[in-house]
C-alpha cells in the first residue's frame, strides 16, 4: 500500500538497526570480555586529574536569571531577522506590528534593569 | 507575499486582553520605579483595569457572532461573556489579594500584574479558534497561574504547591498539543473551522488517527478543568495556593477552560458518530459529580473541602456539556460542528439555548460564590498557623457567629449557594442546568447530579453548623481587616443573593440565538 510514509522506509531499517545494535553490543561485551577490577578502574576518571568535591554543587542563581533573559531577548532576534528579510514587502504594517513587540521587549529591559537582574555584583 | 488586511472590527474582541496586559505593564513598571511604602494603588489600579475590560467584553456581547482575525479567533456572545465573567473574578480576587498580602507583608505589583496576565490568558483561551493560538494562550494562562501558586515562598506547602501544578500542567499542555498535532497530521489544517471541514474525510480513512487527536485534546482539557480522572493535582495546589489565587483558579481558569473545550470539540465531533462524544462527556460528567462530592465529604479541612467542591462543580457543567450532544439533539437536526449559517429551529433550538444559558449562568453564579468563599478563608487564615498545619480546620470556624455575625452570615450564604439553597444564585444555576439537561433527555445524569448535590449539601452545612451552633475556642482568629477585603465580600454576597433573586435581564442576555460562532 502507497502510504505519505513510504520514503521514510529506509529511515525505519537505520532506526531498527540501531536499536539492535544498541541493546547486541553491550550484551556481547558483558558476556565473552574478561573481567578484572582494579582500584584505579573503579575511579570516576580514569585518566587526567583526581575528582574533588561533589557533583552535586549549588550554583548562584544569577547564572540562571542571566540564562534565563539570554533567551528572552534571543528570541526577538529570532523574530527580527525574517521581518529584516522581508522588511519592505511587508511595509508599514510589519513595522507597526515589530514596534509593538520590540517596545514590549524594552519595557521588560527597563524592568529587569531597574530590578536589578543584571547587577553581577550585588 | 499577502499581508493581512486588518480592520479595526477584527480587534474588538482582544480589546479587553489589550486594556489588561497595558495595566499589567504599568504594573510592573509601577513596581520597579515607583517607591512608595503603601501599594494598595497597585491593586486599585488592576481592579479598574477589570472593570473597563470587563465592560468592553459586555459591549462585544451584543455583537453577531463572526470569525475574526483571519479565522484565528472569533467574536461570539459566548467568549464575550466568558470574558466579562472572567473580569467579574479578576476584579474581585486583586480586591482580596490587596488585604491578604497587606497582612502578609507580600503586596508587590508582580502579583497583581500576573493576576491580569493570568486573566488576559483566560480572556484568549474562551476565543480561541486555531489550534496554535489556543495552545499560546493556555500557556500565557498557565505560565501566570504557576508563578502566582508559589508566589508566598515561604514554607513548604506553596513550592510543592507550585512544582506539582508546573509539572502536571505542563505534561497536560504536551497532552493536548500532542493530540493537535496527531488532528493535523490527519486533516492537514489548524484553524478549527478548516479542520471541521476536513474531518469526515479524515475519518473516514484513518479514524484510530483521529480518534487518538481527539482523546489526547480531551485529556489536556480535562485536566484544565479538573474533571475526575484527571483531577489528582487539585486539592494539593488548591490547598497551597495563596488563597486569592486559589479562588480566581477555581473560577475563572475553569470557566475559560470549560468555554474553550465546548468550542474545540463542536467543531471537531464531526464526521464522527454522535454517540461517541455524548457517551464520553456524560461518563465524565458522571464521574466527576460523583466523585468531587464523595471525596470533599470526609474533609476537615474547609479549604481543602472546597477544592473537592470546586471539581464537582466542574461535574455539573460536564453535565451541560453532555447535554449539548445529547442524541435527542443531533437528531433533531443540531448539526453538531457543522459551520451553519441558519441556526436550529423549533425544539431543538429552545433546547440547545437553553443549555448554553444554564451553562453560562452556572459558571457566573459558580465564579461569585467560589471567590466569595474563598475570600472569607482567605480573612480568617493567620500566617503563624501555617506552620501547625491546621490554618483551614473547621475548629477554626467555631462560634464565629457570635464573634462576627456579619461574616458569619456571609459564609453560610456562600455555603448555601454553593450548596444549591434557594434564593441563592447556585439555586439557580443548578435549576436552569438541570432542567435544560432533562429537556435534552439526560434525565438519568440529571437524577445523579440532584443526589450528589445532597451529598454536597451536607458538607457545606457542616460549616454553618460549626460557625452557629458551636462554642469559640480560645484562641480563635478574628478576620483581618482592610476595606478591600469587605467590598470584595459585600460585592459578592450581593450578587449570590441579587442573581439568585433577579436573574431577569442576564438570563434574557445568556438565551440569545447564536451565542456560539457556528452553531
Amino acid at each position: 500500500m502507497e502510504s505519505p510514509l513510504t520514503p521514510y522506509l529506509p529511515m525505519a531499517v537505520v532506526l531498527l538497526l540501531a536499536g539492535v545494535m544498541a541493546i547486541a553490543i553491550p550484551l556481547i561485551a558483558g558476556l565473552l570480555g574478561p573481567k578484572s577490577m582494579t582500584t584505579a578502574k573503579s575511579e570516576a576518571f580514569e585518566g587526567g586529574n583526581a575528582p574533588m568535591g561533589s557533583a552535586r554543587q549549588r550554583f548562584a542563581v544569577k547564572f540562571y536569571v542571566v540564562a534565563i533573559l539570554f533567551i528572552v531577548f534571543d528570541v526577538e532576534a529570532v523574530f527580527l531577522y525574517p521581518w529584516a528579510v522581508n522588511f519592505r514587502a511587508l511595509g508599514w504594517f510589519g513595522y507597526g506590528t515589530m514596534a509593538v513587540f520590540a517596545s514590549t521587549l524594552v519595557v521588560a529591559l527597563a524592568y529587569v534593569w531597574k530590578k536589578g537582574a543584571l547587577d553581577w555584583e550585588s | 507575499m499577502i499581508i493581512p488586511h486588518f480592520t479595526l472590527n477584527d480587534f474588538l474582541p482582544v480589546m479587553p486582553v489589550g486594556v489588561l496586559m497595558a495595566a499589567a505593564i504599568v504594573l510592573m513598571l509601577s513596581e520597579v520605579f515607583l517607591t512608595s511604602t503603601t501599594r494598595t494603588y497597585q491593586a486599585i489600579i488592576a481592579a479598574l483595569a477589570s472593570i473597563v475590560a470587563g465592560g468592553i467584553a459586555v459591549n462585544n456581547a451584543f455583537e453577531p457572532a463572526r470569525l475574526v482575525l483571519q479565522g484565528y479567533a472569533v467574536l461570539d456572545p459566548f467568549s464575550s461573556w466568558t470574558t466579562a465573567m472572567v473580569c467579574l473574578g479578576t476584579f474581585l480576587a486583586v480586591l482580596l489579594s490587596a488585604g491578604f498580602l497587606k497582612h502578609r507583608n507580600a503586596e508587590r505589583g508582580e502579583f497583581y500584574a500576573l493576576m491580569l496576565f493570568a486573566a488576559a490568558g483566560m480572556s484568549l483561551l474562551s476565543l480561541s479558534a486555531e489550534f496554535i493560538t489556543l495552545f499560546i494562550n493556555l500557556e500565557v494562562l498557565s505560565v501566570a497561574t504557576y508563578a502566582l501558586t508559589a508566589f508566598l515562598r515561604r514554607g513548604p506547602r506553596p513550592s510543592e504547591a507550585g512544582f506539582k501544578y508546573f509539572i502536571l500542567g505542563a505534561f497536560a499542555a504536551a497532552l493536548l498539543l500532542y493530540g493537535a498535532a496527531l488532528i493535523y497530521g490527519a486533516t492537514g489544517a489548524t484553524k478549527l473551522v478548516e479542520v471541521s471541514a476536513a474531518l469526515p474525510a479524515a475519518f473516514a480513512k484513518s479514524p484510530a488517527l483521529v480518534y487518538a487527536g481527539l482523546g489526547l485534546v480531551l485529556a489536556g482539557f480535562a485536566f484544565k478543568v479538573a474533571a475526575v480522572p484527571f483531577h489528582m493535582w487539585t486539592p494539593d495546589v488548591y490547598e497551597g495556593a495563596p488563597t486569592p489565587v486559589t479562588a480566581l483558579m477555581s473560577a475563572g481558569v475553569k470557566a475559560a477552560a470549560f468555554v474553550a473545550m465546548v468550542r474545540t470539540f463542536l467543531f471537531l465531533v464531526k464526521g464522527i458518530d454522535p454517540v461517541i462524544p455524548f457517551t464520553v462527556f456524560s461518563l465524565l460528567a458522571l464521574l466527576t459529580m460523583v466523585g468531587g462530592n464523595l471525596l470533599a465529604l470526609p474533609q476537615r479541612n474547609v479549604k481543602r473541602m472546597l477544592a473537592y467542591s470546586s471539581i464537582a462543580h466542574a461535574g455539573y457543567m460536564l453535565l451541560g456539556v453532555a447535554a449539548l450532544f445529547a442524541p435527542k439533539l443531533v437528531e433533531a437536526g443540531a448539526k453538531v460542528g457543522v459551520l451553519t449559517a441558519t441556526p436550529l429551529t423549533g425544539t431543538a433550538q429552545d433546547v440547545s439555548v437553553a443549555v448554553y444559558k444554564g451553562l453560562l449562568f452556572y459558571i457566573l453564579g459558580y465564579t461569585v460564590t467560589s471567590l466569595g468563599a474563598f475570600g472569607t478563608i482567605s480573612a480568617l487564615e493567620r500566617r503563624e498557623d501555617e506552620t501547625r498545619g491546621n490554618t483551614w480546620d473547621l475548629e477554626r470556624f467555631a462560634g464565629l457567629a457570635q464573634r462576627k455575625p456579619g461574616w458569619a452570615a456571609a459564609m453560610a450564604l456562600f455555603m448555601l449557594s454553593l450548596g444549591g439553597v434557594p434564593p441563592t444564585v447556585g439555586f439557580l444555576g443548578k435549576l436552569f442546568l438541570f432542567s435544560a439537561a432533562v429537556d435534552a433527555g439526560l434525565l438519568g445524569l440529571a437524577i445523579v447530579g440532584v443526589l450528589s448535590s445532597v451529598i454536597g449539601v451536607y458538607f457545606y452545612l457542616r460549616v454553618v453548623v460549626y460557625m452557629f451552633m458551636r462554642p469559640a475556642p480560645i484562641d480563635a482568629p478574628a478576620p483581618f481587616r482592610h476595606w478591600t477585603t469587605e467590598l470584595a465580600l459585600v460585592t459578592s454576597a450581593v450578587l449570590v443573593v441579587g442573581l439568585g433573586i433577579l436573574p431577569g435581564t442576564i438570563t434574557e442576555w445568556f438565551s440569545r440565538v447564536g451565542m456560539v460562532f457556528g452553531h
